[in-house]
Order: structure tokens, then sequence, then C-alpha cells
């Protein structure tokens, strides 16, 4: 049997929108179901179609445990079509992609709604073991006497809240906070401030520069008031502005600051895949195809160099050679991680320690994320992995290109790549 | 206790605590048949009597659908009753219905409309002393409540001691009677204001609202709540429970206060035009306290002088045209169900219809040029559903389906899955032909392409699209959530299958659906143009605004014809008028003075200034006097113009028959329904040679 070749149809996302500003009323159920509606809207499609729904999601409101399923519903996909949430991470909007590859595959599917959801402005907060011990005490006692006096174990930290995004973004294993991830690879590869807050800049230049493209991705969400463009990108970035802000994570010597990091966001982005054959059945017009994919495993504590050794997988399943593509899209979790990988793709010493035998080449600066990236866009976990493949299919359209690489670090030391063909 | 000495006892009761005198002279001979017995098997109703000595009364007409007390009905449960009472195994009496639907829709009033005004009362008697008998069996007796339970069907309930209900969306539960120009008088004014208190009982009784199971049980009308499969399970537990006492509802002292308030109320409301509601008003407060005997007296008292009124026979004449509009499929063709549908334009309308569409199941895509338009289009569906959610017309969930279920787009998008298209743009002949054509293009030949508009051509719209016989108009009033009408306006070549489509589309909508020819103002609006302009001819002949509405007030209508200008908008008004003008020259009455305020910017109330002043969207006019004499020859003149462009509507074959030119007028104007409509009115009151 021939290998079924996935698709991608359509895509359509909200607009990335920093945490607590004009997204942050609507949950991640919300953000997903105004994706995937848009998404049926805008391709006009029999919804009995869809084969099932894959989202990512890395923070799941306890309210909406398997999100995928509850955002299907509620976006007007039937209820005889299942649906399911997929994990892994920062690449969870990715792995919802290439895992409908593998349904599609085993012979479990052919249309599929995929995509991601995050609202990081509305990650819980948590209270402390202790403190849950006590109110489960309080609960239990019998009367008003019995609750009073479980009342009075009690201390002023018991009611210190845990933050739910903090524990998120922090590895357990190596108990290093991403932040800190950044820290070390700046520190053993040499990416000092100025590099990264260059690059910082950059991100928001080219976002900028891009915001055409950029708004034809989103469908507008009406909220309180129109919401119809991201708004984390700052067209005055510049360095001196980057300059002046203080290194959040080592407060010393640290060079890795809000600036040149990717911004906690809320977005969802939702695409429509489908095998070759199902979409010629139904005369879709195909944007791009999926030609190969890899996960990979890497150190926790250097988690950013993800990508290198994802990217090489991806590259050696289709063929390809790093040169040959004509868009990157390298997902900026930090400015300092984003320039790790690129030395350890061209440097010698730096790809052996990235675990390559050999260096892949250099990257044409100007091919790697043209249309700004994660530090001005903004980086809503869950649904990064989908964006990278729409803005990627997206600016392939638009250069008249061919070869588009994608990739994404991961969160508890994991890399990501795809490789995805304009049709 | 035998029923015959009950009466006795009753009548007695009657003339010594009353100095009353009853106008329905004698217990009727009806009643000497329930005291023998009926000797034939019960047709409509089982009886099970079952090892726990529950006696199982299942209500279950043959051959039909639903439930109704006529005095067949009534006979046979009476005589159910007696086998109870002599049958000592019977521990508790369970009554509950087999429809699927429909616990007991009330009294069958299609025979009532019928009968004659001796034998409504012999009906009335009967219908009294069987559920008097029930109220006085010694076990405790529980109302299962499944499906519709209105009117008698809930007054039967109101004389058992337990009334639980099933959370099914079919049950629904109230007592109608005044909105047909009667009043619960089958004990339903009696009792329930000892079971619910007077404030409660008014409420339900004067505006005749159903609840549902929830909203009954927040009243009080029923104590428990329960999936439909454990109403069985609930009711055998409740068998053996002592049976709940009189409960001392403190606010029964105050009746007589909450009747004088209440009354006050309803008088400012109907200005005395339904007496019906009046009376139950009378009625419940003086029943109250006191023996049974004595509320019964005066429900039957109310009700015979009620019925035997013209308003009564109208407004149950109404009421079954009503219903018959909204079930009534189209003449031929074949319905297509919808499930989605399309809404272009989110203005006032277009989000008006996308919500009501929405609330109703359907998947809306809401359309328009921008999305500022969009957004504010999707504000006002926010605003209507957070008012209905308030207002708890709709659950949270509902309200969030509701606005799931609205898609918008302002770039185009593929439209063929969509079998209904509503276009709701601007009344712009050069802007809807443009949609059309644009549509025309984009969706399948068999897209039906609907137009809501007031007053443009629907056959010109027809012209510029292939397959014409897919082009209908779809008149919705605004607002459109409120308005329960919706003319349906036709071409000669609308095919049946469009007609059909639109009609029980129209109907699933909860609306009233009217079908009228493509003239110009089509049905409604042309009938109030002659109206309104007449209103404002007599304006400017020097009458003051506040008499003309006073006086149109006083005749029924709910709004005054300048306030209805002022709200419909000055502009928009005048080229209406223009609009008809034109199509039938020297017809209307002729002014100007329309076209003078509309050139100073006078526009109504959304300009703050029209025939009255508004400040805030709030009228500060202060009352004029005004005198009666006047008043009378005004509304004959306004009423008389009404109905004479009825009548020619009618003979001209706008809309399908009489019927519906009146239901149109009531639902879509607010005309008032105790006078039928305005061809009912004509006849009725001979002004027009009919």
């Amino acid at each position: 049997m021939k290998t079924p070749s996935l698709v991608i149809v359509a895509a359509a996302r909200t607009p990335f929108s920093r945490a607590g500003t004009d997204l942050a009323h609507f949950d991640a159920v919300e953000l997903g179901r105004h994706a995937v509606a848009a998404l049926l809207t805008r391709t006009g499609i029999d919804p009995m179609l869809v084969d099932e729904t894959i989202l990512g999601c890395v923070g799941q409101p306890p309210e909406a445990m398997n999100i995928a399923r509850v955002i299907a519903l509620r976006a007007g996909l039937p209820e005889s079509k299942p649906a399911m949430t997929v994990h892994r991470n920062c690449a969870s909007g990715l792995e919802a992609l290439t895992l409908a590859h593998a349904k599609m595959c085993a012979g479990q599917g052919e249309v599929f709604v995929v995509g991601g959801t995050e609202s990081m402005s509305n990650m819980p907060f948590y209270f402390s073991r202790p403190a849950v011990e006590k109110f489960t005490a309080m609960n239990r006692a019998r009367d008003f006497t019995g609750r009073a006096k479980a009342a009075l174990h009690f201390r002023p930290s018991d009611f210190a809240p845990i933050v739910g995004l903090k524990l998120g973004l922090t590895d357990p294993v190596s108990s290093l906070n991403m932040g800190q991830t950044a820290e070390l690879l700046s520190r053993e590869f040499g990416i000092t401030r100025d590099m990264q807050d260059a690059f910082a800049m950059r991100s928001h230049l080219c976002a900028t520069r891009a915001n055409h493209l950029l708004n034809q991705e989103i469908a507008p969400v009406f909220g309180h008031n129109l919401v119809a463009t991201d708004n984390g990108i700052r067209a005055d970035s510049s360095l001196e502005k980057l300059g002046k802000l203080k290194p959040l994570f080592d407060t010393v010597t640290g060079t890795v600051t809000a600036g040149n990091s990717s911004q906690i966001t809320d977005g969802a982005v939702a695409l429509l895949v489908a095998t070759e054959e199902a979409a010629a059945a139904h005369n879709w017009k195909p944007l791009g195809r999926l030609v190969s994919y890899a996960a990979t495993g890497c150190d926790p504590a250097r988690m950013g160099l993800g990508p290198v050794r994802a990217l090489d997988a991806a590259l050696h399943r289709s063929g390809w050679k790093l040169d040959e593509a004509d868009v990157f899209e390298i997902n900026e979790a930090f400015a300092a991680q984003v320039l790790a990988v690129m030395k350890c793709l061209a440097d010698p010493t730096c790809a052996r320690r990235a675990g390559l035998e050999a260096p892949l080449g250099e990257i044409d600066p100007a091919k790697i994320n043209a249309c700004g990236g994660a530090i001005a866009l903004g980086h809503p976990v869950g649904a990064t992995g989908a964006r990278l493949v729409q803005t990627a299919l997206n600016q392939l359209h638009a250069s008249d290109g061919k070869r588009a690489v994608i990739s994404l670090c991961v969160g508890g030391g994991q890399g990501m790549a795809a490789c995805l063909e304009a049709l | 206790m035998n029923l015959k000495q009950n009466i006795l006892i009753q009548l007695k009761a009657m003339k010594t605590f009353l100095n009353c005198p009853s106008i329905i002279h004698d217990p009727p001979h009806v009643l000497e048949d329930i005291i023998h017995g009926h000797p034939m098997p019960p047709k409509h109703f089982r009886l099970d009597v079952d090892f726990d000595g529950i006696a199982w009364i299942t209500f279950d007409s043959p051959k039909s659908s639903v439930n109704v007390w006529n005095e067949e009905t009534l006979r046979e449960f009476n005589h159910l009753l007696e086998t109870i009472e002599h049958d000592t195994r019977v521990k508790a009496l369970v009554l509950r219905s087999a429809k699927e639907r429909i616990f007991i829709a009330g009294a069958d009033i299609k025979a009532i409309r019928t009968m004659q005004h001796v034998r409504v009362n012999d009906l009335i008697w009967l219908g009294q002393a069987v559920f008097d008998r029930l109220a006085r069996l010694k076990v405790p007796k529980i109302a299962a409540i499944h499906g519709a339970c209105m009117g008698g069907g809930f007054e039967v309930t109101l004389a058992c001691d337990w009334r639980i209900a099933s959370d099914h969306d079919s049950t629904k539960i109230g007592l109608p009677e005044t909105q047909l120009g009667i009043l619960p008088a089958w004990g339903g004014s009696t009792r329930l204001s000892r079971i619910v208190g007077v404030s409660k009982a008014l409420d339900l009784i004067t505006t005749g609202k159903l609840r549902n199971a929830t909203a009954a049980k927040r009243a009080g009308l029923v104590s428990h709540v329960v999936p439909a499969e454990r109403l069985e399970t609930l009711a055998r537990r409740l068998a053996r429970e002592k049976r709940p006492g009189m409960r001392f509802l403190f606010e029964n002292v105050f009746s007589p206060v909450i009747g004088y308030l209440a009354k006050r109320k309803v008088l400012e409301k109907t200005r005395g035009l339904y007496p019906s509601v009046t009376k139950a008003v009378e009625v419940v407060t003086h029943a109250v306290h006191g023996e049974i005997e004595k509320g019964l007296l005066l429900e039957r008292n109310a009700v015979a002088e009620l019925i035997k009124s013209r308003d009564s026979a109208r407004l149950i004449d109404l009421f079954f045209k009503r219903e018959e509009a909204n079930k009534r499929p189209a003449f031929s063709g074949t319905a297509l169900t919808i499930h989605d549908a399309t809404v272009i334009g989110a203005g006032v309308m277009g989000a008006g219809i996308a919500h009501i569409l929405a609330s109703r199941g359907i998947r809306v895509l809401m359309t328009d040029v921008t999305n500022d338009s969009l957004a504010r289009g999707l504000e006002r569906i926010h605003g209507l559903v957070s008012d209905a959610t308030r207002r708890r017309l709709v659950t949270k969930v509902q309200a969030r389906d509701t606005l799931d279920r609205i898609s918008t787009t302002h770039v185009p998008v593929p439209l063929n899955r969509h079998h209904l298209v509503i276009e709701a743009a601007t009344e712009s002949m050069e802007l809807k032909k443009k949609i059309f054509a644009d549509l025309a293009a984009r969706v399948s030949a068999d897209t039906i392409l609907a137009t809501n508009t007031s007053a443009l051509s629907v056959s010109d719209l027809a012209k510029t699209v292939p397959h014409p016989e897919r082009v209908v108009g779809l008149h919705f009033f605004n607002p459109v959530h409120r308005m329960p009408l919706v003319e349906i306006i036709t071409l000669p070549e609308t095919s049946p299958d469009v007609l059909a489509t639109v009609v029980s589309f129209v109907q699933k909508l909860g609306k009233t659906p009217v079908v009228v020819k493509d003239s110009p103002g089509f049905l409604v609006n042309r009938i109030l143009v002659p109206y309104l302009m007449e209103a404002v001819r007599l304006h400017e002949s020097g009458i003051p605004v506040k008499d003309i509405d006073e006086a149109m007030l006083e005749f029924g209508m709910p709004m005054g014809p300048m306030r209805l200008l002022d709200e419909i908008g000055l502009d928009v008004a005048a080229h209406v008028a223009k609009t008809l003008a034109n199509a039938f020259p020297d017809r209307f009455p002729h002014t100007d003075a329309l076209d003078k305020m509309v050139a100073a910017g006078q526009l109504g109330k959304k300009t703050g200034q029209g025939f009255y002043r508004y400040e805030n969207r709030k009228e500060i006019l202060a009352t004029t006097h005004s005198d009666l004499p006047k008043h009378e020859s005004i509304q004959t003149n306004l009423a008389l113009l009404i109905s004479q462009e009825a009548m020619r509507c009618l003979k001209e074959g706008i809309a399908r028959n009489a019927d519906d030119i009146d239901l149109a007028m009531v639902l879509g104007t607010g005309y008032p329904p105790f006078r039928g409509g305005p061809i009912t009115f004509a006849r009725d009151t001979g002004i027009i040679d009919y």
C-alpha cells in the first residue's frame, strides 16, 4: 500500500494577543472554538466530512478535559466525530498535525481538523498541598464548630497561590526554568546580550513588515471590541529600548530579558488537513504537503538545542539539503536559543556538542523567520506549532517558494521539525 | 360523602356566606347524571390499582395526540373517582398522561366555541363538581405532570395534594384563560392563590404565560422536578408520605391591598379593554379566603358573563387562527429542513434575524462588508442574549449555544452548503440587486434567496437572478425577537417547494407566517400607511399629538400612531409612504408634514425630536388634557381607514383570506386582538358595507 500523503487544505487562526490583554477574557476553549469555526466558515466544507479533530493544548483547563472534544462540539462539528487532545509541550500544535498523518497511514481517517489552542492568561493558580489538606478537613467537618476549628489551622502562607504558568515553564527534571536553559546556552555558545537583542529587534521589524501577510491568517475575534491583529509586535523596537531591559533569570550577569524571549500569549490555530486523494475527491485546492517530520530528544537543561537533531532527522527523511529550503521557521522561544541552534548547524565543534556528526550547513539569515517569530508575535505554547505551518505555507505562496522547514525546541529536552512543500 | 349532598351543602353555604345572587340559577341537570355515574367503561382513561394500593389514573384519549377536558372526559373521570371512593384498597391516587408531549391541554375550546351558552355553563358546573370531588378524596392525590399542562389541565392538578413535573422541554405549565377573554373557572382562580399566594397567582393568571418545569418549581406551582422516567418512583414515594397540610401564606392576609394594586396596574396597562384580566384579579383576590365554594361561585359568575361577550369569542377565534397558521403547511410542495443559513447584513434587522435563527438551533453565517459592522451586529446579539439570560428566558448553556451557532465573515466564503440566504441589507434597490447578482453567482441554483424588505419590490429583485422561482421576501418585523409575525412575500413564479420550505422554516422559528403577494407595502405596511398618514393630517389640522395617540390607545392599539411614527423614524415612514403613494395615486391622505420634519432633521426617537421630544430616548412631553367626544371621532375615522385598506387588500387578493389579514394586523401591529382584526371589526360593527 502506498503511504498516504498529508496535504494542508486551509488554515485560520485567532489574533495572537499578549496575555492579560485583548483576548484575556476568552479561555482556551473559546479561542479554539473560534479558530475551528472560522476554519469551517472559510472553507465552507460540510463538517460531516471531518473524521477527527486533534488539537494541542499544554495547559488544559480543568473545566475542559480533552479540550479538543469540547471545542469540536462547540464549533459545530458533528457529535459522531471523535476528538482528542495531544501534548508535546511547545510542539503540541505540530504534533496534532503529524499525528493526523500517522492516523492516515494507519487507515484511521482521511480528513482532520488539527491545530492548537492556549490561553496563557487563564493558567490557573494552585494551592499548596498543606493548604489543600486544610480545606479538605474543613469540608469534612460536620458542623459549624468543627468547621471553625478546622479553619483555625490556616496560616497566611497557605493562601499564597502557586502560579500554574511558572510551574509549566519549569522543567521538573533539571529543575531549570526555560529562561535558565536559555542562559545556559548563551554561556556555553557565547551568545552575547547584543546578539540576542539584535535578533529580537529583527523579529519585531520583520513582523511589522509582514503585517499584511500575517493579517491574512487571522479570523478576527469580536470580544468587548474587535480584535483583528496580533498585538505583541512593536514597530518601534530598537536596540536602545531592548538594551534597557533587565535580565530576568540571572539578574546579575544574565543576558536573557523579557525583550529577547518569546511573549506569553493567548491564541489558537486550526488547520484542515486531508489525504491527497481525499482533497482531490472533494475538489479542494491544498496549500501544501507535509513531506517529512521528526521528533528527537536531547538534554532537558539544554532543551533549546532540540531543533538541531530534529532538523537533521527531518531533512534526512525528506532527502532535502539544508540550503534547498526557501523558508525556515524556527520557533523563537528565546533569541539565545535560536542563535545557538544556528551556530550548531554551521559550526563543526558546536554541531558535535549538539549531537550531530557533521554540521548541516549555514542558513541564509534572510530565510529564517522572515515574518517575525514568537519574540514579536508571542508563543501560545499549544498553538505555535500549527502557526508555524500556516505561516510557512503562507510565505511560500507569497514568495513563490517551494520548500519550507519548520522546527521548535520543546521544554523537557526535545526538538521537533517538519518539511513542507507548497502545492 | 355523596356528591349530591356535597352540592346541596355548597349551595347552602353560598347562600349563607354570601349575599350574592347566582346568575346561574340551579345546579344544572348534568349533575344529576354525575350522581348516577357512568355506565360505560372509560374510553379516555385507564385505572390500575396496584398492590401498594395506588390507583394510577392514566389519561389517554384514543386516536388523538392530546388530552382535553370535555363533557365526555369529565364524566368518565368522575366515574373513576366514584369507583375509587368505593374501593377500600386505594391508599393513594396518581393522575398521569400517556401522551408524549401533553399532560392535559385544558378544556376543549374548539367544542366550547360552537356550544350554546347554557351548555357552556353546564360544562363549568360539571368541571367544578368533578374537580371538587377529586379534592375531597381522603387519600393523597398526586399529579405527575409530563408535557403541556394548561388551563383546565392545570386546574385539575390544583385539586391534588402534590404536583410533580418532569424536566422535559415539553412540560409547560400555566393558566392562559385570560388570553382568551375568560378566566380559570374550574377552581383555578380559587385554589392557586391558596397554594402559591395571591401575588404569584395573579401573575400567572393575568399574564397567562406558560412556565417550564424549573420556573414552575420556582413559583411553587410544582413541588418537585425530576426526569420523566422517575416520575413514577417519586409518585410512589409521595404516596406513602403524609399529605401536605395547607400552608399559612402571610401575604394572603393583604390580598385586598395586593388586589387593589394589581387591578390598578392592569387598568393602567389595558385601559379596561380586557375585562377578563380585571375580572380575574377580582375573583382571585376575593376567593383567597373562606370556603372554596364561595370562590367557585365567583368563578362561575365571572366566566358566565365573560363568555357571552363578543371579545372572548374574537380572542378564541384568533387563537385558533394563529394555531392554524403556526402549524399549517403550505398548500403543496415539499418542505426542506434548513440547518444552515446565511444572513447578509449585520444591522438591526440582520443581527436580529441571525439571533432568532441561532436561538432556534440553526447555524448562521452573518456577513457584512466590514469587520466593524460585524462587531456592532454581534454586540447587539450579545445584548439580546444576555438580556434573555437575565430574564431567565434561556439558560446560560442555551445562551452560549446560541452564540456558538453564529459565525461571521466580511470576505466572500463558499456558501454551497447553505440552502437559505436571507438578505437584510440597507433598504436600497441598487444595493440589493448587487448583492443578489453576487449571490446568484456563488450559491447553487436551488438555494433559496430571501430578502428582508419592508417596501421594495421582490419581483424587481427576482428579475436580476437566474432561477427567480427560488426568490421570496421574508419580512421580519422589528424587534425581531419580540414580533411574532413574518410576512412571506411570494411571486407568481415562486416554486411550491420553496414556499413550503420557507413556511415551515418560519414556523420552526416560532413565528407566525402569513403568505402575501408581492405588492407595494405588502400587507401590514400597506394597511398601516393610510392610517398613519391620516393621523399626521389630523395633527396638521390642529389636533394635538397626544389626543390622537390617546384616542387610538383607547381603541386598543398598543401605541398611538404619532408615537409609532417616532419609533419607526419619520424618514423611513416618509419613504414607505412615498412608495405607496406612487403605487396607488390619489388613494392616501396627502400631507407634506412628514417631509418638512425630515428636512428639519426631526426623524423621531433616534434624533430626539419627532412628534414628541425625547431625552436619553425617553419621551419627555407632559400629558395634556384630553376630551373624550373628540377622541371618539378620531378613533372612528382612523379605525375606518385601517379596515378600508384591509378590505381592499382582501379584494385584490394580497393575502389568501380575511383570516390571514386579521392575524397579520394583530400580530404585526398589535391591532386590538379582542376586536378580532380589521376585517372582523368591520364586519362586526358594520362600518363598511361588506
